[in-house]
């Protein structure tokens, strides 16, 4: 008679991808890449900051500090973004394709555990690409100048962008057959979510009534660079007005591409540029889809009656509901109000004088 | 005895398409059932519904006297199905290793199922080979082992054999009778029909998702095709047309003709199925008039003549709604 059922130890789909995820030369070929962009840039930057030195400009060890965090932060977030997608879009479409979907469907396993033992591979690929990276970050401790607040923020950052930009593979993987569209498709949504928005807050001053208005943060809320911007921009500890608010060896300002990242995220106030803080909204915005988007995944991953209701659905829903109401709670924490543009300020009236009244 | 699988108005459609219409299905505990059908005609339907991958439109199963849940499919039945999947990056040992952890094996009960298993399918020696590296017929066992990680009672088999040289399906057809042994009971559909006829115990006939007749080989054979058809060769050509004219008038021969080949074979057929002292008399009457007979053969129709001859004369029935009773205990039933 058959054997009892009992339900896997370990999630089955990642005990097979953590033995076959570093197999073959691709995963070292990726490692090799990510590694050599990240060097290179944080070699550019120095040799960038070194060059600003010579020509004149006060450098100090924190501004090198930095600018290399900032660039490698960046580079790494570019990475992720353009990786995840991959790694995770041929999970479930890769399995239809390789025909061996009816033999995992025809198992105890559900496609929620399927879905979780993809992604949870993917990110741990990911992972090693981050610890791996490591000792190339370690170089901005030669020069100092970062928070840990910072740091924080930026790992938190990077993990949960892992997290989203894998999802949306995921996603695209259960809804297409195939790998090739469901890859063209997660890259349509990421360049719609990465792209898109900076172009539109780059021409928003031209379009909006009356012109010249900054763009709104909500625009930018799903950026993973304008969060990163966000979160490795030094504000000044003091309000000097005189003081431009970028250093002119901070290399987002000065290299022309890299400072479309930073439109909408600084606007500028009377009382001198205010950052906004729109990682905060980026953060739990990516966790609100990771969720809403594997919710769907797991019901597209089904063969046959994929909208009716199951148990599985509440643990969703509640989780779904626990972000939505931690956001409502800190409503005004996540929701960023932006300073009203000075030019737009209406000037303050005029004293006019009362003259007494003649007497009769 | 309980039956292993039973479909009951087994009825499923594809949007309009009708795949399965009203099967009746019943397979007893033990034997090897081979499930025959032209393409399309509702076998991989069939085997999905009951490895609990498909949701049947109106209808009721039963597996070993359980009433067919997805649950139930998946502790009850190893599928094996049509064109079936390998991982190519994985080891022998590690393909089996991922299917009996997705069924909740671990610990030594894991590796001593992996271990049973490629003796079983005799890959005991490629263990650390990659699965892409193995044969055709290799994979093919492979996967037929791991559909039996949860040690299921019921195997489904969609075309096992399809694709595999001469020897492999030597090698198949030994591990089926093993499996069968073992006291599992298997159902296999496989279009080598031949095939299906060394290694069944009995079989079923699907065509336009409707049972066309279904029992234990031997007594579908005989039930069918017994004696249906004689083959007569005559020692001198002058006398055919003696033969012809005698056998024309035997009230039992529907058709009679001579072969285009060689104008001295005659093929009868014959309306009903003739027993031998029937066919003696037949051969008596030509011997007595004078043909000189070389040589009578009344021969059975082969499982590919009757699968041939059953689906034809669904296809020409096709539209009527007379129902059929399908049955695999000790009567043998057609459709008609």
């Amino acid at each position: 008679m058959a054997t009892q059922i009992r339900g896997p130890l370990l999630n089955p789909i990642l005990v097979r991808e953590a033995r076959t995820r570093m197999r073959g030369f691709r995963p070292y070929l990726i490692l090799t890449i990510f590694l050599l962009l990240l060097i290179l840039s944080a070699f550019g930057i120095y040799q960038y900051m070194v060059f600003q030195a010579r020509t004149g400009m006060v450098v100090l060890s924190s501004h090198i500090g930095q600018a290399l965090f900032r660039g490698l932060a960046f580079t790494e977030m570019f990475f992720i973004v353009l990786v995840a997608p991959i790694l995770t879009s041929g999970a479930i479409s890769g399995e239809r394709e390789r025909l061996t979907y009816d033999m995992l469907l025809a198992t105890p396993l559900r496609p929620g555990q399927m879905l979780a033992g993809k992604l949870i591979g993917a990110l741990s690929y990911l992972l090693l690409l981050i610890v791996a990276s490591i000792p190339v970050f370690s170089t901005v401790l030669i020069f100092g100048g970062v928070e840990l607040r910072t740091l924080v923020w930026v790992i938190l950052l990077l993990g949960s962008a892992a997290l989203f930009f894998g999802t949306i593979g995921l996603f695209c993987s259960s809804l297409f057959g195939r790998t090739t569209p469901a890859t063209i498709a997660s890259y349509v949504v990421v360049l719609i979510l990465c792209g898109v928005p900076l172009l539109i807050a780059s021409i928003w001053p031209q379009f909006s009534n009356p012109m010249g208005q900054s763009p709104p943060p909500w625009l930018l809320y799903l950026n993973p660079f304008s969060a990163i911007v966000a979160v490795t921009t030094v504000t000044p500890t003091t309000a000097q007005p005189d003081v431009p608010f970028f250093s002119p060896s901070d290399p987002f300002m000065v290299v022309p591409f890299l400072s479309q990242f930073s439109v909408g995220v600084v606007r500028y106030a009377p009382e001198g540029p205010v950052l906004m803080p729109v990682y905060r909204a980026t953060l739990l915005g990516f966790w609100l889809g990771t969720f809403v988007l594997l919710w769907f995944s797991s019901h597209l991953a089904l063969p046959a009656r994929r909208w009716r209701p199951r148990w599985s659905d509440l643990g969703f829903i509640a989780v779904i509901g626990a972000i939505a109401l931690f956001i409502w709670m800190r409503i005004e924490w996540w929701w960023i109000v932006p300073p009203v543009d000075p030019w737009l300020m209406p000037p303050e009236p005029m004293p006019v004088p009362i003259e007494p009244a003649p007497l009769p | 005895m309980t039956l292993a699988i039973e479909t009951i108005d087994l009825t499923h459609r594809y949007k309009k398409l009708v795949a399965l219409d009203r099967l009746h299905l019943r397979v007893e505990q033990g034997c090897i059932y081979g499930f025959i059908g032209p393409n399309g005609a509702g076998k991989t339907t069939t085997l999905r519904i009951l490895a609990g991958l498909l949701t049947p439109t109106k209808g009721e199963v039963r597996l070993l006297g359980e009433r067919l849940t997805t649950r139930a499919a998946q502790r009850l039945v190893g599928y094996m199905p049509d064109f079936f999947g390998v991982y190519d990056d994985l080891r022998v040992w590690e393909y089996l290793d991922f299917f009996a952890r997705c069924y909740g094996l671990r610990g030594a009960r894991l590796r001593q199922v992996v271990d049973e298993l490629l003796d079983l399918v005799d890959l005991a020696g490629k263990r650390d080979a990659f699965v892409q590296t193995l044969s055709r017929g290799m994979q093919q066992r492979l996967c037929l082992a791991h559909a039996l990680v949860h040690d299921p009672p019921i195997l489904l088999l969609d075309e096992p054999a399809s694709g595999l040289d001469p020897r492999a399906r030597v090698e198949l057809r030994e591990l089926l009778r093993t499996l069968r042994d073992m006291g599992k009971t298997i159902m296999l559909s496989s279009h080598i029909l031949s095939e299906l006829a060394e290694v069944c115990d009995a079989i079923g006939i699907i065509d336009h998702g409707r049972m066309v007749i279904s029992g234990p080989l031997a007594e579908v054979q005989q039930q069918i095709a017994t004696g249906a058809r004689a083959r007569l060769r005559i020692a001198r050509e002058s006398d055919v047309v003696l033969a012809l004219a005698l056998l024309q008038r035997q009230p039992l021969v529907s058709a009679v003709g001579a072969a285009p080949a060689d104008p001295r074979s005659l093929v009868i057929d014959f309306s009903e199925p003739l027993d031998e002292e029937q066919c003696a008399a037949i051969l008596a009457e030509l011997v007595k008039a004078g043909v000189a007979v070389s040589e009578f053969s009344a021969r059975s129709e082969n499982l590919e003549e009757l699968f041939l001859r059953l689906t034809a004369s669904v296809g020409q029935l096709d539209g009527q709604a007379a129902a059929v009773g399908a049955n695999a205990g000790n009567t043998a039933s057609v459709r008609r």
